[in-house]
């Protein structure tokens, strides 16, 4: 499976899609698929936040979890508690603190673990600040955070209130945007590719120069910050945190999505976290037949699809002698 | 004081036994497949479940033997599903990566939670623990329930049995010998993926045994495999993947710590254990007992 680049053009080209599909999305369909998609959104950032790490860098976190809670966390507090602070403040706030819970672990953990073992460290973790954010007064023990409403943005000459109609649904497409475009150039600049080469071939990397470790924790920051934001921005759109964010079960949604969709494309996650939406919104109402479809798709995905959706698609392409969209990354 | 002490090292004898039981098969397979079967606590739950079934057949008051059975055909029935899962699942698993293998064997996880609300649905069982059991022991001002103790017993015996079979038999150094090096063992003649196999088998059956016994007392719900697969994970990884030994020193220490947050820090549980957990692992991450391999 080698990793595929995409031109700046054809990145461009699908985010504008994107961007016009979740755009004209309120105008097609209800209120509850309106919220979905926003979600869908969000989840996208999950997914690439998650890939980045994992694909890029060889590191699988099954904590990412925590520093999802921890941006909807802090974002909830800071708008329940000190509603002052200016929103997109709180947004930068809350991803710093992703930052920092990652860098934590990341000292503490990525230099003496990888693979497994570190998959299982981020999993104790993630359970240990699960059970805290269910004994802390502050941030509501079991029943979480309500009322966490939608502030206003204040641009100082003219004001957005996100609490009306739909406003907070573009806010999230826009938000998302900007944050999966600014995660598509680390993925491919100078930072992504020295990524690369850290996970493909560690001893090369390391004798070329590259401080390994310095890049793995920078990678599993970047996937902390990104994780948080994307937790951020969902505080006000639930309008109530909950500690099942941090459960361990959400911490193997990104990895689904970017299964699913293909973790050796950027925008695996995207396309794997609408499958995935779509396919448990058509199944919600089945009890057990949505857990048995979630694993046995992910199940069928690694043993028989490792490319996921995007790489069978391109095998597809690839047959054909059609130009494609996807390019296989040139040898250095 | 003696009888808080006593309670304290009893719930922690309680905690051990009950999570080396499950965590048993999980470090066996771990020993010699090298797989880190997250699967294991949906399997342990299916086996819980099956015991059910069969006890439901007794009414309200469960005689010993029946229990016994029960847990016994659990035993067998997550045997015969592990046969299966390691045709369609593990054997296909053999050149992934460490990561992929991890990932699948959660995916079976889901599998086992969404088959057991399918089956079971989603509201609570429970069981009552066998009427021979029912009573309790007390010592130094604890008091020690029947069931509890005979639970601590099954844990030991399940110990010494794996360790007289894995140390002291020529099918536990065949699986040694696998552990240590599988394509060595496959060119002395040894049939390496009959083994495998059987270990998975075992391995299974060890997790349906553990959930035929435990079924007492617990809260029956599609919650129950989270619940005990990271406790049981906790045990194995601090242990050392794969060792036996490691599994059953880790369980008591970790079963100390349980209690003694249970006691003391009645309103944070479950803190101190991971906290536990991540240090180990931070500080000696190949475990207490594990080699210092990859």
């Amino acid at each position: 499976m080698s990793i595929t680049r995409i031109k700046p053009q054809h990145f461009a080209g699908v985010m504008a899609l994107l961007i016009v599909a979740g755009f004209l999305l309120p105008h097609v369909a209800n209120r509850g698929i309106v919220f979905l998609g926003g979600v869908v959104a969000i989840n996208m950032v999950f997914g690439i936040a998650f890939n980045i790490a994992f694909q890029k860098a060889g590191i699988l976190s099954f904590g990412n979890a925590m520093f999802f809670a921890t941006g909807a966390y802090a974002t909830g507090y800071m708008i329940t508690q000190v509603p002052q602070i200016p929103f997109l403040l709180m947004i930068a706030l809350s991803g710093l603190a992703g930052a920092l819970l990652a860098l934590i672990t990341g000292l503490l953990a990525l230099r003496r673990s990888s693979g497994v073992y570190f998959a299982v460290i981020t999993l104790a973790v993630g359970e240990l600040i699960h059970v805290l954010i269910t004994k802390m007064d502050f941030l509501g023990r079991n029943d979480g955070m309500v009322g966490v409403f939608r502030p206003t943005l204040d641009f100082a000459v003219f004001q957005i209130d996100l609490s009306q109609g739909d406003s907070y649904y573009y806010f999230i497409i826009l938000s998302c945007a900007v944050l999966i475009s600014i995660l598509w150039v680390l993925w491919s600049n100078r930072f992504g590719r020295a990524l690369q080469t850290v996970k493909s071939d560690p001893m090369r990397a390391d004798f070329l120069g590259t401080d390994i470790n310095r890049k793995r924790l920078q990678a599993l920051v970047l996937s902390g910050a990104a994780t948080a934001l994307a937790g951020a921005l969902f505080a006000p759109w639930a309008q109530i945190v909950t500690p099942d964010l941090a459960h361990w079960s959400q911490s193997t949604m990104p990895l689904l999505f970017a299964l699913l969709g293909g973790t050796a494309f950027f925008f695996g996650p995207v396309v794997g976290a609408v499958l995935f939406s779509v396919l448990e919104y058509n199944t919600r109402t089945l009890v057990g037949i949505s857990d048995l479809m979630v694993g046995g798709l992910l199940l069928a995905v690694v043993l028989a699809v490792p490319g996921g959706v995007l790489g069978l698609l391109k095998s597809v392409i690839a047959r054909k002698p059609a130009k494609s969209l996807v390019r296989k990354e040139k040898n250095p | 004081m003696t009888g808080e002490l006593i309670t304290i090292a009893f719930n922690a004898l309680i905690w051990s036994m009950a999570t080396f039981l499950i965590a048993s098969g999980l470090t066996l397979v771990f020993g010699i497949l090298h797989v880190l079967n997250f699967s294991h606590g949906g399997f342990f739950m299916i086996g819980a479940y099956v015991a059910y079934t069969v006890l439901e057949q007794f009414g309200a008051t469960v005689p010993l033997w029946a229990y016994l059975m029960a847990a016994i055909v659990a035993a067998a029935a997550m045997g015969t599903a592990g046969a299966a899962v390691d045709q369609v699942v593990f054997r296909r698993l053999k050149n992934f990566e460490g990561v992929y293998v991890l990932i699948a064997t959660y995916a079976l996880l889901l599998v086992c939670d969404g088959f057991v609300k399918l089956v079971w649905g989603l509201n609570y069982h429970s069981v009552s623990p066998p009427e021979s059991l029912l009573g309790v022991l007390f010592a130094g001002g604890a008091i020690l329930p029947h069931f509890s103790i005979f639970v601590v017993l099954a844990g030991l015996l399940t110990f010494l049995v794996l360790e007289a079979v894995l140390n002291h038999t020529s099918v536990g150094r065949t699986l040694q010998a696998i552990a240590a090096d599988p394509w060595m063992a496959q060119v002395l003649g040894i049939n390496v993926s009959s083994v495998y196999r059987w270990t998975m088998i075992v391995g299974f059956a060890l997790a349906g045994l553990a959930g035929g016994l435990l079924v007492a007392n617990q809260s029956l719900s599609p919650d129950l495999a989270g619940i005990f697969i990271l406790q049981a994970f906790g045990v194995v990884i601090v242990g050392g993947m794969g060792s036996i030994r490691g599994a059953f020193i880790a369980a008591i220490l970790l079963g100390f710590v349980e209690a003694i947050s249970a006691t003391y820090l009645p309103s944070y549980p479950g803190v101190l254990f991971f906290a536990t957990i991540a240090a180990v692992l931070i500080l000696r991450p190949e475990g207490l007992l594990g080699r210092a391999t990859t």
